[in-house]
């Protein structure tokens, strides 16, 4: 059952902090075009199926996707819409890896979009109604509210990424220095990628290191910006793939696996994930993707990857739980070279979520990234050829990983 | 990048969202706002819309932001309606009058605008009828500047 | 297109406000589905939520939903759409291969949050928005002119339909009790209250609390949970135009598009059909969808004798207006129609039914639909 899926093209627009100059869907055409620019051959009438997705209550729109059907060429062709929070752009490109994978009749060729305009809501908004239904659960059972804050991701989602660094840290032992090290790579990396939102070439530790915290160990200086962003993603079989990219990229596995919910549970009863740094998950998303596409070894036989990190910390974190490094080793990779762009392992040379972030596009824009590094277009391609690589994403209440393995030959292991 | 205008929405949640028009409709509520519709026409097909579009979903055609805009006139054709005293924002509130709402053509346009329709009788509403704006006495250049329609 | 089997389902009695806590509605739910097969939790390798942020209130809606659903651990996604999309989502996981026991689940809770005019956040925000006049019930008030004036088909006739749904709810245990009407007649509909002039209150699918689970597995495995199997044998979806102003609202090409997506997937033509399960927000919907999936010309389905007995039974279990729970009831459909061809519908089973399909849609004036052909399987 099922068949080998392709990736065709992927394509950006261009990410800033307010996209001003144009509405929600005249953005997500930009990437749409650029996507499809890449593969001249194919044109909006040979898409059989679309997928979209973004954070709904970010930007104040109900399912929008209905609103934008022409701007998006899905005029009388059938559409999907996923969305599961900050992981909604891997599970856009995972529901269009599905799409082909099925072989529903008169469905070959699938355009994933995923998209954010934050500018237009107030994120924070949308930030605490996640933590609403918790706060007021909690409250019910008598805990003051202020006390709650501090604990949970009351506000946003660095309150939560804090809890993880803190708990990490301490496993780990990692320096402050440490996690500046990481963003510096990312924000020099970013000035190089035409699309991104915080390019700073010059960057040091020392600059990182000089700004206020938010909440330690983050600093100012560590954290993702929020910005307006669109991704789009070409899924097609692997016959078709050959007349349409030059070096088609093979999704040789994929997964969406979801952890406990939050902190203390869905229902307050502390139940949930005691230690979100733990990320069972995580390593299952990644047993489960790497089985399907034949990987035993991920960290030699991967050649790039791009994981979602909006906070320093959880970059480290990531590459470790997803098996790239041995645990406690990544700060030394950092710290030699080895994720450089032009290291042995290139890691997030897009300059990753850390320095663009329009959240319901970071989760698709890793596996887009990953795949452009393989046909050789990424914005800041490496210099080694890669043949096999990896895009990460996570989301929910730290609960939801996406995972999306290729490579440049089909290697899917049918089950 | 230019800064273009921006439509405020009040949420239910209290919360206001900000939405770019756009590039396409920054234009037309410039003109809304001296009195003036604009639409735009698709280079393929020649369909006419108001509010105009950056794309012509029969024809997957991008219509180019410089050109193919068309002057249009303050009348129109009632294509459909519907009549309600149901608030719309609000759950069960209802309010006394009944409130008229029209899908209205522009005269040299190929869809349909959906607004009030004003001082008219709900027994004397036909499908077919010409209609024509009322426009709001200060225009800010938002869809509001339309008070509604009345009978042409 | 492999064989994939609806091997279980669930779904509780719909109520105008269940007073349950969501998470154990949703727990009871997925459970009663796994629970009708004698499945485990560990026997899930993906779930598909159907839900949505503005109807429930919380941004990321799904997360809290991992535990009461079965997820933990399990591979997960939502759809944001009605149920019927996200089984569709499922289908496809199975048919990937890559898993072989779905769990699809949908729903929410109307008595929670004001479903009419959550609506008016689907519009667009940069013209329709801020004037505040669209919403389901005026588009409802919109698309039902539209057919009439087009076709000459009265107000009586598409009150026949209300008339005929709720006689059929009456029947259907799990039918909302507010809809379920055995002595209803032409009169008490077209004179019940105007929602959106020319439709009455009546006619409309009123939003209810409810969620439904159905359970997807590859043929194999199908055979080893259930003697009683229903086949997916084609699936189509399509999607109109946004504008209202740009539709022809008096008929519905998206459903015409899905229709013949599903129906040449399957090999089958409408004649095939022996029953339907359409997701209808208003009566004339009905005869709309009816007209677009080829069960009748365009403006003759009410002509179609579409009784529980009749030559082409329509919504036998009382369709949406049976009780309209947002985004389970396409699943509900598919699972009124899994029930009939099991011939577990007691009191209102169609007359040995092979083939059957159900729908599902979302969006103002049903812009986006999906069609399933289900077939009988096992003895």
């Amino acid at each position: 059952m099922g068949r080998q899926v392709a990736i065709a093209s992927a394509g950006f627009c261009e990410h800033a902090v307010r996209r001003s100059d144009v509405s929600m869907p005249e953005m997500v055409k930009e990437a749409i075009d650029d996507c499809l620019s890449k593969v001249p051959s194919v044109g909006i009438e040979d898409i059989d199926m679309f997928v979209n997705g973004n954070m709904p209550a970010f930007e104040g729109a109900s399912i929008p996707e209905l609103w934008m059907t022409d701007w998006m060429g899905a005029r009388n062709k059938p559409l999907m819409r996923v969305t599961t929070g900050g992981t909604t752009g891997g599970t856009v490109a995972i529901a269009g890896y599905y799409s082909v994978a099925a072989g529903l009749p008169g469905v070959d060729t699938v355009l994933a979009v995923a998209f954010e305009q934050q500018s237009q809501g107030d994120t924070s908004v949308g930030l605490s109604s996640v933590a609403l239904g918790e706060l007021t659960a909690i409250q019910s059972i008598g805990m003051p509210l202020q006390k709650m804050k501090r604990l949970v991701s009351a506000g946003a989602a660095i309150g939560i990424a804090a809890y993880q660094a803190t708990n990490y840290m301490r496993k780990s032992k990692i320096t402050e220095e440490d996690l500046a090290r990481v963003v510096v790579q990312n924000r020099r990396n970013a000035a190089k990628n035409w699309y991104t939102h915080l390019k700073m070439p010059n960057v040091t530790i020392e600059e990182v290191l000089d700004t206020p915290y938010i909440s330690y160990p983050l600093r100012f200086g560590m954290v993702c910006p929020a910005s307006d962003g669109c991704c789009a993603m070409l899924f097609t079989t692997e016959e078709k793939a050959k007349d349409m990219a030059d070096i088609p990229v093979y999704v040789n596995g994929v997964a969406s696996v979801a952890n406990e919910t939050g902190i203390m549970g869905y229902n307050a009863g502390g139940g949930g994930q005691l230690d979100p740094s733990e990320q069972l998950g995580a390593q299952r998303s990644a047993e489960l993707a790497f089985d399907q596409a034949g990987i035993s070894f991920p960290g030699k036989e991967i050649d790039y990857a791009e994981v979602y990190a909006p906070f320093p910390n959880q970059e480290l974190m990531w590459v470790e739980k997803l098996g790239l490094f041995e645990t406690n080793t990544a700060p030394e990779m950092y710290a030699n070279g080895t994720t450089a762009a032009n290291g042995e392992f290139p890691i997030n040379t897009s300059g990753g979520v850390n320095s663009t972030n329009a959240i319901g596009a970071s989760a698709m824009e890793r596996p887009a990234e990953a795949a452009l590094q393989i046909m050789g277009k990424a914005g800041n391609q490496v210099p080694k050829t890669v043949h096999t690589s990896l895009g990460h994403g996570w989301g929910g209440i730290i609960n939801l990983i996406t995972m999306m393995v290729m490579a440049d030959e089909p290697k899917r292991k049918f089950k | 990048m230019t800064e273009q205008n921006v439509v405020t929405n009040k949420g239910m949640v209290r919360a206001e969202f900000n939405f770019w028009v756009g590039k396409y409709m920054d234009k037309f509520y410039d003109n809304l706002e001296n009195k003036k519709i604009v639409g735009n026409k698709c280079p393929k097909c020649s369909d006419v819309f108001v509010p105009p579009r950056q794309v012509c979903g029969k024809c997957n055609e991008t219509i180019p932001l410089e050109q193919n805009w068309v002057d249009l006139t303050d009348t129109g054709t009632l294509k459909n309606y519907t009549i309600t005293k149901w608030k719309i924002t609000e759950r069960g509130s209802r309010k006394v009058k009944d409130s008229i709402i029209g899908m209205v053509q522009i005269d040299g346009s190929n869809t349909a605008i959906i607004y009030k329709l004003l001082d008219v009788d709900p027994a004397d509403v036909k499908t077919g009828m010409k209609v024509k704006i009322e426009w709001n006495d200060k225009t800010k250049g938002e869809p509001g500047d339309i008070k509604g329609f009345v009978k042409a | 297109m492999d064989k994939v089997g609806i091997v279980g389902y669930y779904y509780m009695k719909m109520s105008p406000d269940l007073i349950y806590g969501r998470y154990n509605l949703i727990f009871e739910t997925v459970r009663g589905a796994l629970d009708s097969v004698n499945l485990k939790k560990k026997d899930i390798t993906t779930v598909i939520s159907a839900t949505n942020d503005y109807y429930d209130g919380r941004t990321i809606s799904n997360a809290y939903c991992v535990e009461p659903a079965g997820a933990y651990l399990a591979d997960e996604s939502k759809a944001e759409m009605d149920g019927a999309f996200a089984a569709q989502y499922g289908l496809m996981r199975i048919l990937s291969g890559n898993h072989k026991l779905a769990v699809v689940w949908g729903g929410s809770t109307p008595s929670c949050y004001p479903y009419d005019s959550a609506q008016l956040y689907q519009t667009d925000p940069t013209f329709e928005r801020p004037i505040a006049l669209v919403n389901n019930i005026t588009a409802g008030g919109f698309q039902m002119r539209a057919y009439m004036e087009k076709y000459g088909v009265s107000a009586e006739d598409i009150a026949k339909v209300a008339v005929k749904n709720r006689k059929n709810a009456a029947k259907n245990p799990l039918a909302n009790p507010e809809a379920q009407n055995a002595n209803i007649t032409v009169d008490d509909v077209l004179k019940s209250d105007i929602l959106s002039d020319p439709v009455t209150e009546l006619m409309y699918a009123a939003p209810c609390d409810g969620l439904a689970a159905i359970l997807l597995a590859p043929e194999k495995q199908a055979l080893k949970i259930t003697d009683e199997p229903v086949w997916i044998k084609g699936v189509g979806s399509n999607q109109d135009p946004y504008y209202l102003g740009d539709r022809d609202l008096s008929e519905c090409k998206s459903m015409e598009m899905a229709a013949k997506m599903a129906f040449d997937g399957a090999g089958i033509t409408a004649k095939d059909v022996d029953f339907a399960e359409i997701f209808e927000q208003y009566a004339h919907e009905e005869l709309i969808l009816a007209e677009a999936i080829g069960l009748a010309e365009k403006g003759k389905a009410n002509e179609l004798n579409s009784e529980i007995n009749g030559d082409i039974p329509i919504n036998p279990s009382g369709g949406a207006i049976a009780g309209h729970a947002p985004f389970a009831t396409g699943l509900m459909r598919i699972i009124e129609a899994v029930k009939q061809l099991q011939g577990k519908a007691d009191g209102y089973q169609v007359k040995d039914p092979k083939v059957a399909i159900a729908t599902g849609q979302i969006g103002f004036c049903a812009q986006n639909n999906i069609l399933y052909v289900l077939e009988k399987g096992g003895n």
